[in-house]
């Protein structure tokens, strides 16, 4: 499954001034400016950018927990379009972010016995799915702990496991890896990976540019809520002329 | 709605609130252990207070007062009466006194001055000391029993009988309330205030931890990403804070229950005898009160968590549900004014109903209609709260705290989409405002305008309805039904009330019948004596059929059957129309009434026609009415007080033609056909 945005804008209220020099007051701003991007099936597609640039508003739409203010998002089976609204969008896509925090008076096992009792899904196969998740992400040691008693590396694993309770099409990643030893890192990066192979689509935003050139298929740059380039790692390097992503990054944004 | 979600959102909210300690300290420990604590333990601290008072001895100065040595001697000889003991001082200036009263080391003191040939005693005693005034008012005391000494012995010395002279008649005190009625009494007082901060409490966490707290925490985000829409959570996160709120509201009256119980057999010992004590009485009582509880816990969960939804953080959700804490505990007292009683319009006050009725109940004072509105308006405020709520909380300036500031409690009207379908939550809205106008607007219209009033109201509902539907920017002529009747259906539509109406008569006479204290009369007669007759058509059948049918027919029918099967759309419509008229005789054939006329529209798509059958329903208990000799002339039966069987019969079989005949018209007329 292919997912799609067409020219879509999102305007945010945010207040200016400090009463001294100018008057405290409300300006609107676009957070994204007209952003047309498509992830396909079998790519990890990398959004990269500077803080501020409009990535993680970009994800949450695309996540479904945001509305753009015009513009729209889709998905894509094959030639033929999703139809339905958020609630029939989201059942395809597995969102994971910074903000998405999990219950902490939960175990892992609970919340996944949760999420998939929300997702519909029958009670016998529930339990099934849960266990070869656990297995999976390697979290039998620590699937009936509480969240509050586990570790980040192993709170990101379990928070990984509950968006693949429902078993998407599409995963939208913002900043997976963030604050994660090595170990915690590549067992993620190795999971987008293999999803990647099962010909599922990948949507990953990081601040790691080895990283990124590493594991990415595709990379859109974003900036200033617009994208800025479009192209695979080693295209984007060539078109700045420079032999790492981290000084195409640059190249772009400064 | 899902309910399969609501219930998997439900089952995790209840078990997040239980996991969190601060809720069973909230719920458990305050109402069970630290109650009866603090009760039994201030009790048990004011028996020790009073016996010490009694066996402290009080000081008491009579400075250098002529009576002094007399007065000292018979404050000594009676102090064993009053169980207490005096230290007696004479002899000290009056400056002396003061100064020792004022250093603690006297109680009180009384000095005498001569005036008018009469001892005068002034009692010195410091207000701001309680065992000086303890002492005074032993003084006090002790000072009217040597007056009255005195004076019968001086009648006595005129060789009259004191009893004869002094107290020539006697009288007593005689209660006849029942123990069970003073101890509801005294009941009705406090266990309004302190269930309705009981319920506030156990409301009150649970709301803030499942709404900020959960904002706090970081996710509701990720509730977000799942198939949730923001009805669904905020309707499972409402019934998990109700719970826990009726919970801890049913601990605390447990807990009450047995302090009361504890109280009335330790302390209502009359006299020695174990006071007669019927706890069967309060069984009514107390389910009322469990009503109330249920209906109360409901609306204070959805205050409060329509409170904590603007907040961003937990702190921040405590300051605003504090000035809610405080509103609530003000009108909870409302049971302890004894001015306020519970009323139309007070029934309809939020918490100070509750208060008002609990009071009541607990004197075995019940009154069902005020039961039933406090209810229902507690009832009616929360569903008014949950969609104001969900309008909040769909609002994503307030789910992503850094995106903006602004609150957007209801959408932009610009914002809104055209020709949407009202839903639910906007029919509650619009008919809670619909019966305020027809309580509180429409009594004051004809109390001001007489009969025009009527119509005064009727033009305020109708206004009331177009223009939420044209502020929502719905599709007006769907919602409305505003189409041109087919030909058949209008015969139809008359045929059939014609035959209802025929089936109505029989009814009513055997409900009259059946409950003879029953009220038919809508008492509108009065209104309309000595009027001409075309101001009573247009103020009594014009108007309503216009204005009424608009409301329920058109918005009412016109958002239900987007939302449900079409026959249970036309039965809700029909019953909430009956409902509308507020007596139960009305309930029943205006329901019918309603039934019909709602049936006739959905099938036909035609709002004109249920206008007609409204019209010529109203009109003709008007023309009834008003030419009753007429009427008698040319149907015997609708102005005779009591039907025989054979017409009753008669009408019936005929009524029943009539309306199936008047139906397979109108079906024949319907949208589809």
């Amino acid at each position: 499954m292919n997912i799609e945005t067409k020219d879509i804008c999102k305007k945010f209220t945010r207040i200016v001034g400090d009463d001294k020099k100018e008057k405290k007051h409300k300006e609107e701003f676009f957070a994204l400016d007209h952003v047309s991007i498509h992830a396909d099936v079998g790519e990890i597609l990398g959004i990269l950018g500077p803080n501020g640039a409009g990535k993680t508003t970009l994800l949450r739409i695309l996540g479904t927990v945001m509305s753009p203010t015009s513009g729209e998002v889709y998905l894509m089976d094959g030639d033929k379009r999703v139809k339905g609204g958020r609630v029939e969008m989201c059942r395809h896509i597995g969102y994971l972010s910074e903000n998405t925090k999990l219950y902490h008076r939960f175990s892992v096992r609970e919340i996944m016995h949760m999420t998939a009792e929300i997702y519909g899904m029958e009670k016998a196969a529930i339990d099934e799915r849960i266990n070869e998740i656990i297995t999976m992400m390697g979290m039998e040691a620590f699937a009936d702990n509480r969240i509050e008693a586990l570790s980040t590396g192993q709170t990101q694993r379990a928070n990984i496991a509950r968006c693949l309770v429902h078993s998407p099409q599409i995963y939208i990643f913002d900043e997976p890896t963030l604050g994660l030893d090595i170990i915690s890192s590549e067992t993620i990066i190795d999971f987008m990976k293999s999803e990647r192979d099962k010909g599922r689509t990948v949507l990953y935003s990081t601040h790691y540019m080895e990283e990124a050139q590493y594991l990415c298929d595709r990379i859109n740059m974003i900036s200033g809520g617009r994208i800025i380039a479009d192209g695979s790692p080693a295209e984007l390097m060539a078109q700045t002329g420079t032999d790492n992503l981290r000084d195409t990054f640059k190249a772009f944004t400064v | 709605m899902n309910r399969r979600i609501i219930a998997a959102l439900y089952k995790k909210e209840i078990l997040d609130i239980l996991r969190d300690k601060k809720t069973i300290l909230m719920m458990i420990v305050v109402p069970l252990i630290l109650y009866p604590l603090i009760f039994v333990g201030s009790l048990a601290l004011m028996s020790s207070v009073m016996n010490a008072d009694k066996a402290k001895p009080y000081t008491i100065s009579f400075g250098l007062s002529d009576s002094g040595e007399e007065l000292g001697k018979y404050f000594k000889d009676n102090e064993k009466e009053y169980d207490y003991s005096f230290i007696i001082k004479t002899g000290l200036t009056d400056v002396q006194d003061e100064e020792n009263l004022n250093s603690g080391e006297l109680d009180a003191f009384v000095h005498e001055t001569v005036s008018e040939n009469r001892p005068y005693y002034e009692i010195g005693y410091r207000a701001s000391d309680n065992d000086s005034q303890t002492a005074a008012e032993m003084v006090r005391r002790l000072l009217t029993d040597y007056r009255s000494d005195k004076s019968i012995a001086a009648v006595e010395k005129e060789g009259l009988d004191p009893d004869a002279v002094l107290e020539p008649i006697d009288f007593a005190f005689k209660d006849y309330s029942s123990n069970e009625e003073n101890v509801g009494f005294i009941m009705g007082y406090i266990i309004p205030f302190l269930l309705i901060v009981s319920i506030l409490m156990g409301a009150m966490y649970p709301a803030i931890d499942t709404t900020a707290g959960e904002k706090e925490r970081g996710t509701l985000e990720t509730m977000l990403t799942l198939p949730v829409t923001g009805t669904e959570l905020i309707t499972a996160k409402f019934l998990a804070v109700s719970t826990i709120a009726v919970g801890a509201a049913i601990l605390n009256l447990l807990s009450m229950s047995f302090i009361t119980a504890y109280t009335v057999s330790t302390a209502g010992m009359v006299d020695g005898n174990r006071m007669d004590f019927n706890v069967v009485s309060f069984i009514p009582t107390f389910f009322i009160t469990m009503l109330c509880v249920l209906v109360f816990a409901m609306f204070a969960s959805a205050v409060c968590m329509c409170a904590c939804i603007m907040a961003k953080s937990f702190k921040e959700a405590q300051n605003l549900t504090s000035p809610v804490m405080i509103v609530f505990m003000i009108c909870s007292m409302a049971g302890m004014i004894p001015q306020m009683k519970l009323d139309k319009v007070t029934s309809l006050i939020p918490v100070v109903n509750i208060s008002l009725l609990i009071t009541d109940i607990f004197s075995f004072n019940f009154d069902f209609s005020l039961i039933a509105a406090v209810l229902f308006s507690n009832i009616a405020y929360s569903a008014l709260t949950i969609v104001i709520m969900t309008r909040i909380f769909n609002s994503e300036d307030l789910l992503f705290a850094e995106a903006g500031h602004s609150i957007r409690i209801i959408e932009k009207r610009s914002d809104m989409k055209k020709g949407q379908t009202p839903g639910i939550g906007d029919l509650v809205l619009l008919f809670s405002v619909l019966l305020l106008i027809v309580l509180f607007v429409s009594s004051a219209a004809v109390l001001k305008l007489g009969i025009w009033g009527l119509a005064v109201e009727q033009f305020l509902l109708l206004a009331a309805t177009v223009f939420y539907a044209w502020y929502i920017k719905a599709d007006m002529k769907e919602l409305f039904h505003i189409k041109k009747p087919k030909a058949v259906g209008v015969p139809g539509a008359v045929i059939s009330w014609v035959g209802a109406l025929l089936i109505a008569v029989v009814v009513s006479d055997i409900l009259i019948k059946l409950f003879p204290g029953m009220n038919t009369d809508t008492g509108l007669g009065d209104l309309w004596d000595g009027k001409a007759f075309w101001i009573v058509v247009v103020n009594v059948a014009v108007m309503p059929a216009i204005c009424e049918e608009a409301a329920f027919r058109g918005f009412m029918l016109g958002t239900l059957e987007k939302k449900m099967r079409p026959m249970a759309a036309v039965i809700i419509t029909g019953i909430i129309f009956g409902a509308f008229h507020m007596s139960i005789m009305q309930l029943i054939l205006v329901g019918a009434l309603g039934i019909l006329n709602s049936y006739v529209t959905q099938k036909t798509g035609c709002i004109f026609l249920s206008v007609i059958m409204h019209f010529l329903n109203n009109f003709s208990s008007v023309a009834v009415s008003i030419y009753p000799e007429k009427a008698k002339g040319l149907l015997p039966f609708l102005v005779e007080e009591s039907l025989d069987i054979k017409t009753m019969v008669v009408l019936v079989i005929v009524g029943s033609v009539l309306l199936a005949a008047g139906i397979l018209l109108v079906n024949k007329s319907s949208r589809k056909a």
